[in-house]
């Protein structure tokens, strides 16, 4: 099963249009990776389907970087009982 | 000597939302924290804004003349039903104290007959006739006991229009307001285009010599006084100069002429985008009587908006003092119903008054409604703020929308991550299909339907 590194820049890559081995950890969702507003809100959406859990909407739109979005879904994962 | 001051952060743990000023249940309160001050003949004269709490400022109604000057005329069932809610609106204290009708056809008549057998005590109803002394026969057969007549100031008028000169128009005005007092009739002055008039020429020893006459004649038939800004020449400006300020007009009337505020009256056009203003202005400086008509129909640009006048009146007052605001949307529904356009924007009733479209804006507005509504819009309007989609509203915009359509409050709101989807079709509307309109209500119904069917099925199942 893939990690949820993985998934999560997979994800990332689908909502963005963006080539998945261009996508780093320390990747700025809004600035290095141009997501705009509604892109933003799309990507904690698909995070959601892609994990199977609910995130706090004002808590997961204050995620900036792939590295903290993959900590943040994994926490939840946690918290929601999903397997990861 | 240098006014500069330093002025040190206050930090505070809790909000201040001024509440004094911005009770979200009323319209904001108009506070003074000092007296007006205006140089008049060179000398400075003190005015008391607080006083408009105490004095009885009162809302005059020209709907059915001046605003009906502006349109076709209403059917004599349209002018009873908007009496009636003229009524209803001014409250039982008479905040809406008078209306004037025309007094030349028999529907004008039938209509007048019809409004005064409703019982109402307000609004009063008088005439408005020419300055012609048969034109009383009138007035007294329908046993009104004030009417309104043309007493036009200006030379434009006198001269140009009258073709009488100063000393001709004066007497032959007098000889009317004389049959008026004959009739046992109050005659209200119209001085017609004063804010383009001579005023120490022709307007002081004119309202001079009413003053005089009335002195002969019972209190209750003793002349009022309307000053007419016809063209909407007026300015509330501190500082500016007759014939134009408003302010020098009110204090040469009360003061000099002795003119009780009571019996003073301004009207207003909207030529110059300060019909608004210049009617508080009025009320400020001693007038108490401000000339209104509903969403400011009238002659040209319009006459004083009433419904703006009943929220400045209760900003002044500091409470509704009777009035029933609901009713003013009821009003606009109506005259929109006739056939009478209110523009979208338009201050209180316009369909977008309380509606926002950028996404900023909304997401301030689901947060707290007060961020970016005026007042308690939903309780004294029966109209709840509202967002419009475009490429501005963003989710924000989208989800406020969503919850407003499926009627959700509190916890059982949609969060704006599940319009992700409507939200995406809306940005392509405008970036891939190059749209340019606002989206309607009806498409955003059949994309909740389809991008949102399990809530569909939960909260519109049956409706």
């Amino acid at each position: 099963m893939a990690s949820v590194e993985e998934r999560v820049k997979k994800v990332t890559a689908r909502v963005l249009n963006l080539d998945v081995a261009t996508i780093k950890m320390t990747d700025s969702f809004t600035v290095d990776l141009g997501a705009e507003s509604v892109q933003s809100i799309e990507l904690v959406a698909n995070f959601e389907e892609e994990f199977g859990i609910e995130m706090d909407e004002d808590a997961a739109l204050s995620v900036d970087n792939v590295g903290a979005a993959v900590a943040f879904i994994t926490k939840v994962c946690k918290e929601q009982g999903v397997q990861i | 000597m240098s006014d500069k001051k330093s002025h040190a952060l206050v930090n505070v743990s809790q909000p201040n939302f001024l509440d004094d000023v911005f009770d979200y249940s009323l319209p904001p309160k108009i506070v003074f924290d000092g007296p007006a001050v205006e140089y008049i003949d060179g000398k400075p004269v003190t005015f008391d804004p607080k006083d408009m709490k105490t004095r009885d400022i009162v809302i005059t109604d020209t709907t059915f003349r001046d605003g009906q000057q502006a349109r076709p005329p209403y059917t004599v069932d349209q002018m009873v039903h908007i009496y009636d809610l003229l009524a209803k609106l001014g409250g039982p204290n008479g905040v809406i104290r008078q209306t004037e009708f025309f007094l030349y056809t028999k529907n004008d008549r039938l209509a007048l007959d019809r409004c005064r057998s409703l019982g109402h005590k307000f609004p009063e109803v008088t005439g408005w006739i020419r300055a012609v002394k048969g034109d009383f026969r009138l007035v007294k057969e329908t046993g009104l006991k004030e009417t309104g007549m043309l007493t036009s100031c200006s030379d434009y008028h006198i001269f140009s229009k009258l073709k009488f000169d100063r000393k001709l128009a004066m007497e032959s005005y007098c000889e009317v307001v004389a049959a008026a007092f004959e009739a046992g009739v109050r005659p209200r002055c119209h001085l017609e285009d004063v804010t383009r008039a001579d005023i120490d020429g022709f307007v002081l020893p004119f309202v001079d010599k009413l003053m005089e006459m009335s002195r002969d004649v019972p209190p209750e038939l003793s002349v009022k006084i309307r000053l007419c800004d016809t063209m909407g020449f007026g300015l509330s400006y501190p500082g500016a100069a007759l014939p134009r300020s408003v302010p020098k007009l009110i204090y040469k009337m009360t003061h000099e002429c002795g003119v009780p505020s009571d019996r003073l009256e301004w009207h207003g056009h909207n030529d110059f985008h300060k019909v608004h203003i210049n009617g508080g202005t009025a009320w400020l400086y001693g007038c108490n009587a401000l000339n209104a008509t509903l969403f400011g129909y009238g002659e040209r640009c319009g006459n004083p908006p009433l419904e703006s006048a009943i929220m400045e009146y209760i900003g002044i007052k500091g409470g509704l003092c009777g009035i029933n605001t609901a009713v003013v949307t009821e009003l606009a529904d109506y005259m929109r119903s006739i056939g009478l356009p209110i523009p979208d924007n338009y201050p209180f009733v316009g369909r977008a008054f309380n509606v926002t479209r950028a996404g900023i804006h909304a997401g301030g507005l689901r947060q707290d409604e007060r961020i970016y509504n005026i007042f308690d819009t939903t309780k004294l309007l029966g109209k709840p703020p509202r967002v419009m989609i475009t490429d501005k509203s963003g989710a924000d915009g989208v989800v406020i929308w969503v919850n407003d359509f499926f009627g959700l409050k509190g916890e059982d709101k949609i969060n704006k991550i599940k319009v992700h989807a409507i939200a995406r079709w809306v940005m392509d509307q405008y970036e891939k299909e190059g749209r340019l309109t606002a989206i309607s209500d009806e498409e955003l119904e059949a994309k909740v339907k389809e991008l949102l069917p399990d809530y569909w099925q939960k909260y519109r199942r049956g409706m």
